[in-house]
């Protein structure tokens, strides 16, 4: 059936609207006044009725078509079933049209009127839109038919409304993103479910909360500013935050954007929002950027490696050089001193007449000079191949390098008259040649730096502490200002004139490179005229044997 | 039968040449030394001698250009015509362990040069001592 106009039955001002629009569209369909008014008492009759004992009572004219023939039907609907408490009414209205049907459902019942038009063929479905047309733009027939006619279609306007906003609560509810709505205030006036569910909360718990609650501490103040900036401005928010969810208690990375609505005045009255979770692109983001910091670290390795290589090569050709100057020292700075030993002591033996008392003196002095050249060429060597040498580390007793050491100074210990005072040695690890070398340099400078009227006393002691073997070598002697305890183990360092205290400003140097070898430490401690005391601390577990 | 012997020195070292010569000279073997300036030169030398007229002693010196002590060492320690004459090194380096590998390739002693002029005389009669010694053999 068309429709072409609707009245709903309220009160009795609705009875005259439905008289009269049922009237008209009977005058519009061509029918003789007689049946007008029939059709139009039939259908007030049973609007009457409606009206008194139905609930929400509304009448539909329309027009029907079946083939070829057409009818005029009113249709009278109510949710309430009506009809049995209007029998007369319905048995006069039978009496005035052609047929009345009465079909009652779980959901209404409906009491439908028809009347077969005259001339059907003659009506096409445009000549029926008009007359839609017609009692849409009807003046109003009375103040009441106005209000009434206002009323509806107010009510059909908040029918499509609702209908709309359902429509889109249910879209928004079902998109995986959080949506919400801000006013200009900044209260929340919608949210949509999945942000109530992310965030575990309802709009009235933000507002009172606030959004520090939901986001990350170390995002909030970029949050904080970024939103009052953009909200001041009215210009759209964007930005990527981390957001607690409810359920996991993590902070899921995702990008919000709070764009404004503007009315007709070009004002801002809302906000929109929506957080998209971007948390999976967060982390590719990182990744991609770890991927490249770590290829910066990598270029800086190679570099790093390159730079290493060319210093291997630097401390090689440095080593090749240094075995050169031994080689030098060994041989060709030896070799003319040799020979100056040989002519010397050739000179005094086979021209001892001629040379007198002052030339044998010359060349005495000449032989002793060689012989500091001699000493000096040999502690340079030595030194030169503690640089470069990784030692054979073997079980030395200490006890017997002693021994030894004390046998080489022999004529010196009885000359000086010096004194011992030695505690029980330990068997260590290290290498035997040069341990007895380090000791041999203190001992040597013990008895060297004696004071000239004091007999040398020299006490050797050993203890153990921290896994380290601590041995002290402590003389009598002149000491040194305690402020030159660390330069004294530099090459070439010397304290003292030559005349006084010969030497050559090795041994010490010497003494700190053994040291390094065994993994050990060498200081001094010195009070001048008092004494000085070297201590050495070996490691006891000397790992560096594997050095072999 | 073999007459002639003498002792063949290899040095760089004219010094060390007049030394010995002197030495040599004092006792009154002056004769029976015979020199050259290094490995090559001394290698050449033996090519062009007779079997029978080879020395009684070769003194090597390690440090010498072209042809060092020990690649000339090792040359005639090789060759079935020298191998049976003794060579001695004779060096300033005091360096064990130049020593022991110069002994284990065939060396029969290391010498190291004299620094005092008893040392030199001492040396001298002991290289003196060679001389003659393939007088004895058939």
């Amino acid at each position: 059936m068309k429709e072409i106009v609707k009245v709903s039955l309220e009160n009795d001002m609705d009875l005259i609207l439905a008289h009269k629009k049922a009237m008209k569209l009977c005058e519009l369909t061509g029918f003789s006044l007689m049946a007008q008014t029939s059709i139009a008492t039939a259908i007030s009759e049973i609007a009457r009725c409606a009206i008194e004992f139905g609930k929400n009572a509304v009448l539909i004219l329309g027009i029907e078509s079946a083939g070829t023939r057409k009818f005029m039907n009113a249709v009278i609907v109510d949710s309430a079933d009506f009809s049995h408490k209007c029998a007369e009414a319905l048995s006069y209205a039978r009496r005035l049209v052609g047929d009345i049907e009465v079909i009652k459902s779980e959901k209404d019942a409906r009491i439908i009127l028809k009347q077969q038009l005259n001339f059907g063929g003659t009506f096409s479905p445009a000549k029926i839109d008009s007359f839609v047309d017609y009692f849409e733009k009807e003046p109003p027939m009375s103040a009441y038919d106005e209000i009434r006619k206002k009323n509806l279609l107010l009510q059909e306007f908040a029918d499509k409304i609702r209908e709309s906003e359902n429509e889109y609560r249910t879209l928004t509810d079902s998109l995986p993103l959080m949506i919400f709505i801000v006013n200009t205030r900044g209260i929340i006036t919608y949210t949509n479910k999945w942000l109530e569910q992310f965030l575990g909360t309802i709009p009235k718990e933000i507002n009172s909360q606030g959004w520090q609650n939901f986001i990350h501490p170390d995002d909030y103040p970029s949050f904080a500013k970024t939103t009052s900036g953009s909200l001041q401005k009215s210009i759209p928010i964007n930005g990527q935050y981390r957001i607690q969810e409810k359920s996991s208690n993590n902070f899921v990375w995702h990008m919000l954007t709070v764009i404004p609505l503007k009315n007709e005045n070009e004002t801002v009255h809302k906000w929109i929002g929506f957080m998209v979770d971007i948390h999976a692109h967060k982390l590719a983001e990182q990744a991609l950027k770890d991927n490249v910091e770590l290829k910066i670290i990598q270029s800086k390795l190679f570099a790093n490696q390159e730079e290493l290589q060319e210093k291997i090569v630097a401390l090689n050709r440095s080593n090749y050089e240094l075995e050169q100057f031994a080689h030098l020292a060994t041989h060709d700075l030896q070799e003319p001193l040799r020979k100056l030993f040989f002519y010397a002591d050739s000179l005094s033996i086979k021209f001892s007449d001629t040379l007198g008392g002052s030339g044998k003196s010359m060349l005495k002095n000449m032989t002793s000079a060689a012989g500091r050249m001699k000493e000096l060429i040999t502690d340079l060597l030595n030194y030169s191949q503690l640089q470069q040498q990784q030692l054979a580390f073997e079980r030395v007793d200490l006890n017997i390098t002693l021994q030894e050491i004390f046998k080489d100074f022999e004529i010196l210990i009885h000359e000086k008259k010096a004194t011992f005072t030695i505690d029980p040695m330990p068997v260590i690890n290290g290498n035997p040649l040069r341990l007895r070398q380090l000791f041999s340099n203190l001992i040597s400078n013990a008895l060297k730096y004696s004071k000239s009227d004091v007999p040398p006393h020299v006490q050797i002691r050993h203890v153990i502490e921290d896994d380290h073997n601590i041995f002290h070598v402590k003389d009598n002697g002149i000491g040194f200002d305690d402020q030159y305890k660390e330069r004294i183990f530099g090459l070439f360092e010397r304290l003292h004139t030559k005349d006084r205290f010969p030497g050559t400003g090795i041994g010490l140097a010497i003494c700190k490179r053994i040291e390094e070898l065994h993994n050990g430490f060498i200081s001094a401690s010195a009070n001048v005229n008092e004494f000085a005391l070297f201590e050495v601390r070996l490691p006891c577990e000397e790992k560096s044997v594997s050095k072999q | 039968m073999k007459t002639l012997t003498f002792i063949l020195v290899v040095d760089d070292d004219k010094e060390d040449h007049l030394i010995l010569q002197d030495y040599f000279s004092e006792i009154g073997l002056n004769d029976y030394l015979t020199y050259k300036e290094n490995g090559k030169e001394a290698l050449d030398f033996l090519e062009s001698l007779p079997e029978q007229n080879l020395p009684d002693l070769i003194v090597l010196d390690l440090n010498m250009p072209i042809l060092n002590g020990v690649q000339t060492l090792l040359q005639l320690k090789r060759s079935p015509r020298y191998k049976n004459i003794p060579v001695i090194i004779y060096s300033t380096s005091e360096n064990e362990n130049e020593k022991r590998k110069c002994l284990s390739y065939g060396a029969l002693n290391y010498v190291v040069k004299p620094s005092t002029y008893n040392g030199g005389l001492a040396i001298v009669k002991y290289f003196g001592s060679f001389l003659g010694s393939t007088q004895l053999a058939p």
